[in-house]
């Protein structure tokens, strides 16, 4: 990340979050600070939300700057906007520090191409899980207004990653507007930034320490909730035996692969021909086993959908979200993502100078390989 | 039933037969009869890799118009190439066949033969059912390109070209400074005695830059290269108007030169620009531009100090010219005065050529006041040197020349990189074998010449090049075919993403990223089947001919059913 901000300007909120944020990207389109813009829009049946391209900025009014859930990851819909062919237009996007996250893996992966947009991100408060949303989208639009108007960061009926989220701020985005109680404020991340603020004829005259203590407070908490759930959560994935069970239930959907923003390969590995053997090969397995369950390989799916997207997981929890069965895949996912970046010393979506662990080739890594097998022996030493 | 695999079991003299059940292989091999459909022709000999084995074998391949072959005997690396030609001139596709190991990994390794004979029949199970989902490879040829491109404009490179051209060799000679001669274009003589001089480095650029056959590329430098001997795609940059060439050469000969060390980063050589204490090169350009050898006030020094070894501990090696060039300097100085007292402070003296020594002892005599120290230190124009005795003394000449010592170019590892050449731990390059094979390198086709491998003489220089340059006509033969390799990988455009993993781990520079397309592409010519981008890839959009995965997978699916 380039150096953080000191200062951001103020912005007027008395109309509460959602219309100060409209207000704020009606102003830059009349200005001209962008040619179109990216924002979820309730759909017409008004049970759920989608990503809207705008041109006619008229549509503005009709959008709700922060959707009460994420149907969809923003990662993937810039990833359509931006991917091939390059653009002539600047488009803003206005996305959740997680979608950020995303956005910056997929621009590693070349994915995205970051020259086109402009990304805008505010102090996320969570949003809720999509299947309690879909049951009853009334109480969800109602109960997802009152965190907002509260800022309840303790919210009981956000998405279970978002309870533990400490990444819900300041992430590698260009405008980043920050929450602090009754307060708004625009915080430019980047020379884009910049241009945009001045653009706005706003001046970046408050001081940023108030927000930054406001924020650490959540975080501090966040960090703690989230250590005690991967307590619990690392039994569930410790051993094959653990593992069988957590994902005996899986339906073989694979909803959580396409839900995922960062599986970005266009056939998966496990929906191919190489995953799909012979009635032979099944029948061998059957009989070396006693028995085998079918659609075949869920453990294989699930661990090698870990060994190909882990260190790149940001932990936005739309695999939960997929999931028919409630598997707390989400949960697992990133607490798996949080050891393997670990060792990598990598944190994903943090920054796009940062080098992708497994894009790198380095040969000292040989070296390296060497420490982590006898760092593991040295482990398994330990439980004797 | 129109497939027929035919497998051949060696008995390979004793060395199989001895330690596995042959009958029994052959018994329960034929015993597979429905094999996916297939015929079966079981047979055994006695030595296949034999001039009666290969030329039943070929009988066999004709006679039953077999369409798989297995070899069940060595290791691939024994005789996998000897198989393959056998099927060639029996006129089965050799992508048709496989070899399976059964007596470095069965026979040799298991004592208890029943159990030799289980492995066996199972490894043979698995390259059977690996055989029929191989595919006919085809081999194609490509022209060789004879040319040579040749970067470095100094003595060794000057060389190079001109014994290339010798042989109406077309060469591209590339310089990355205006004008050819490289470091010794700074030196007003060559050692003198040797019978070398100036005129004989500029009969050297007046030959290169006339000769037809020599094309000269001045203020340009190697941007991009890419393939193998034979076939190096090139894009040179002139760094003038940053304007692009492009050629094709089979061979590179890389003489970008050295540099000499900066005293001052040694220990113990603390001075300034404006004391009078100068390294040998700057000593050689002042001499060749004025003339003379003066001190910073104009006037001729009375006393000069010349100091052997700068740096020698701290690189670890001795820089093999540095003695010779100092007795020259000091010729050069008692030809500007006899009156110039030359102390000279060695610590080892390295004469190596048969004529340095008397040309040494000549100046010694008459002019060069030699004493052998075990250290010396320079501060300000103050020179404290360490007698043998273990005697501190200091002088303060009116000048000191220091000989530093000679240090890779600061663009080796650019090169090194650029064609995938070693480096050794100095920094220098990495000969393919210091004895008998010391301008080849790691990579075909590129070659080290002159003081880029290690300080060397100009006389070495030119060994070396004429010695690179006798390699290139051997192995690079007008006319002579190329037959690249076809087990290569290939991207499947329907599942490339485009993110370009791929590119950072190949280490041949075949693949290139089509931004029309949004895909990964591979230069077949370049590829050499090594997997690496196979193994990247995390769409699992790539595959390497003959080693895809339902080839891999068929085969370690049998070897591993029990």
């Amino acid at each position: 990340m380039t150096k953080i901000p000191q200062r951001g300007a103020l912005i007027n909120s008395e109309k509460g979050l959602q219309n100060s944020l409209l207000t704020f990207l009606k102003k830059a389109a009349e200005k001209k600070l962008f040619d179109a813009i990216m924002l979820p829009m309730q759909v017409p049946s008004g049970d759920s939300f989608a990503w809207i391209l705008i041109k006619d900025m008229q549509l503005l009014d009709e959008a709700t700057p922060i959707a009460p859930i994420m149907p969809v990851n923003a990662a993937k819909a810039v990833k359509r906007l931006t991917r091939k062919g390059e653009g002539s237009s600047k488009i803003a996007v206005l996305i959740k520090p997680c979608e950020v996250r995303a956005c910056v893996e997929l621009a590693k992966l070349n994915q995205i191409r970051t020259e086109d947009i402009i990304i805008l991100s505010y102090d996320c408060l969570g949003a809720l899980p999509m299947q309690d949303y879909i049951k009853d989208p009334v109480w969800g639009k109602q109960e997802f207004s009152a965190i907002l108007e509260s800022k309840n960061w303790n919210s009981q009926f956000v998405k279970p990653v978002c309870k533990i989220c400490d990444k819900f701020s300041l992430s590698a985005s260009d405008l980043h507007f920050g929450i602090i109680d009754e307060q708004l404020l625009a915080i430019a991340n980047s020379e884009k930034g910049e241009t945009l603020l001045a653009g706005m004829d706003m001046k970046a005259d408050q001081e940023l320490e108030n927000w930054k203590q406001y924020i650490r407070k959540i975080r501090t908490k966040r960090l703690a909730s989230k250590a005690e759930t991967f307590e619990v959560i690392k039994t569930k994935v410790a051993g094959f035996a653990n593992l069988l069970d957590t994902f005996s239930e899986c339906i073989g959907c694979h909803n959580c692969q396409s839900a995922c923003p960062i599986c970005y390969c266009r056939q998966c590995y496990f929906d191919s021909a190489v995953s799909k053997p012979n009635s032979d090969v099944v029948l061998m397995r059957a009989e070396q086993r006693g028995g085998v369950s079918l659609p075949l390989d869920k453990i294989m799916f699930h661990t090698g959908r870990m060994a190909h997207m882990s260190l790149s997981c940001i932990s936005c929890g739309l695999c939960s979200d997929a999931c028919p069965v409630n598997i707390p895949v989400a949960k697992i996912f990133s607490y798996v993502a949080s050891e393997t970046q670990k060792t990598f010393e990598y944190t994903a979506g943090e920054s796009f100078g940062d080098a992708l662990p497994m894009k790198e080739y380095k040969p000292e890594e040989l070296g390296e390989l060497g420490k982590l097998v006898q760092n593991a022996e040295i482990q398994e030493g330990g439980h004797e | 039933m129109s497939d027929k695999i035919g497998i051949y079991v060696c008995e390979c003299g004793p060395n199989i037969s001895s330690k596995v059940d042959i009958e029994r292989i052959l018994e329960e091999i034929a015993a597979l009869e429905d094999f996916r459909d297939k015929e079966l022709i079981v047979k055994q000999h006695k030595l296949l890799c034999s001039v009666a084995g290969k030329a039943f074998l070929e009988e066999e391949i004709k006679a039953n118009e077999l369409t798989h072959l297995i070899c069940a005997a060595c290791s691939p690396r024994d005789h996998d190439s000897t198989f393959k030609e056998v099927c060639k001139k029996a006129g089965l596709n050799p992508y048709m066949y496989k070899i399976v190991n059964i007596r470095e990994q069965c026979a040799w390794v298991i004592s208890d033969k029943e159990k030799a004979t289980d492995k066996a029949i199972q490894y043979i199970h698995a390259g059977m059912d690996r055989v029929v989902y191989q595919q006919p490879l085809i081999e194609k040829q490509l022209d060789s390109n004879p040319d040579v491109l040749v970067i470095g404009g100094g003595i060794a490179g000057l060389q190079s070209a001109l014994t290339l051209a010798g042989k109406n060799r077309r060469v591209f000679l590339v310089e990355k400074s205006a004008e050819l001669g490289g470091t010794s274009i700074h030196f007003q003589k060559l050692l003198p005695r040797q019978g070398s001089d100036t005129a004989t480095r500029n009969r050297k650029i007046k030959e290169v830059n006339k000769n037809p056959y020599i094309k000269v590329f001045t203020s340009t430098e190697l941007s991009k290269i890419v393939g193998f001997l034979g076939n190096f795609e090139i894009v040179l940059k002139n760094s003038e108007n940053d304007s692009e060439t492009e050629l094709l050469a089979g061979a590179v000969v890389l003489a970008n030169g050295f540099q000499q060390a900066n005293p001052q980063d040694f220990e113990g050589y603390n001075y300034t620009d404006n004391d009078e204490v100068y390294s040998a090169l700057e000593i050689e350009k002042m001499y060749s531009e004025t003339n003379q050898i003066t001190m910073k006030s104009g006037e001729l020094p009375k006393t000069v100090a010349l100091v052997h070894c700068v740096g020698r501990k701290e690189v670890g090696y001795c820089s093999k010219i540095c003695c010779n060039y100092l007795i020259k300097i000091s010729d050069y100085l008692q030809s500007i005065s006899s009156d110039i007292e030359i102390i000279d402070l060695f610590q080892d003296m390295c004469l190596p050529e048969k004529e340095d020594q008397e040309y040494y002892e000549e100046l010694a005599a008459r002019v060069i006041h030699s004493q052998r120290v075990t250290g010396t230190k320079v501060a300000g124009n103050k020179l404290t040197y360490t007698g043998i005795n273990g005697r501190e003394t200091t002088i303060e000449p009116d000048m000191i020349i220091l000989a530093p010592a000679i240090i890779p170019a600061a663009d080796n590892v650019h090169f090194a990189n650029l064609l995938n050449i070693e480096l050794h731990e100095t920094g220098f390059f990495q000969e393919a074998h210091i004895k008998i094979n010391p301008v080849s390198t790691n990579t075909d086709g590129v070659f080290v010449v002159g003081a880029n491998r290690g300080a060397c003489s100009i006389s070495d220089a030119v060994i070396q090049a004429q010695a690179a340059a006798g390699k290139v006509l051997t192995q690079l033969i007008p006319g002579q075919k190329i037959i690249p390799e076809v087990m290569v990988s290939e991207i499947l455009e329907a599942y490339c993403t485009g993110c370009q993993t791929c590119l950072e781990v190949c280490a041949y520079g075949a693949i290139y990223y089509d931004a029309e397309r949004g895909i990964s592409v591979v230069n077949e010519a370049i590829c050499r089947g090594c997997g690496n981008c196979v193994g990247s890839c995390p769409s699992g959009s790539i595959r390497t001919r003959h080693f895809t995965n339902p080839q891999l997978y068929q085969e370690v699916k049998e070897a591993l059913r029990k």
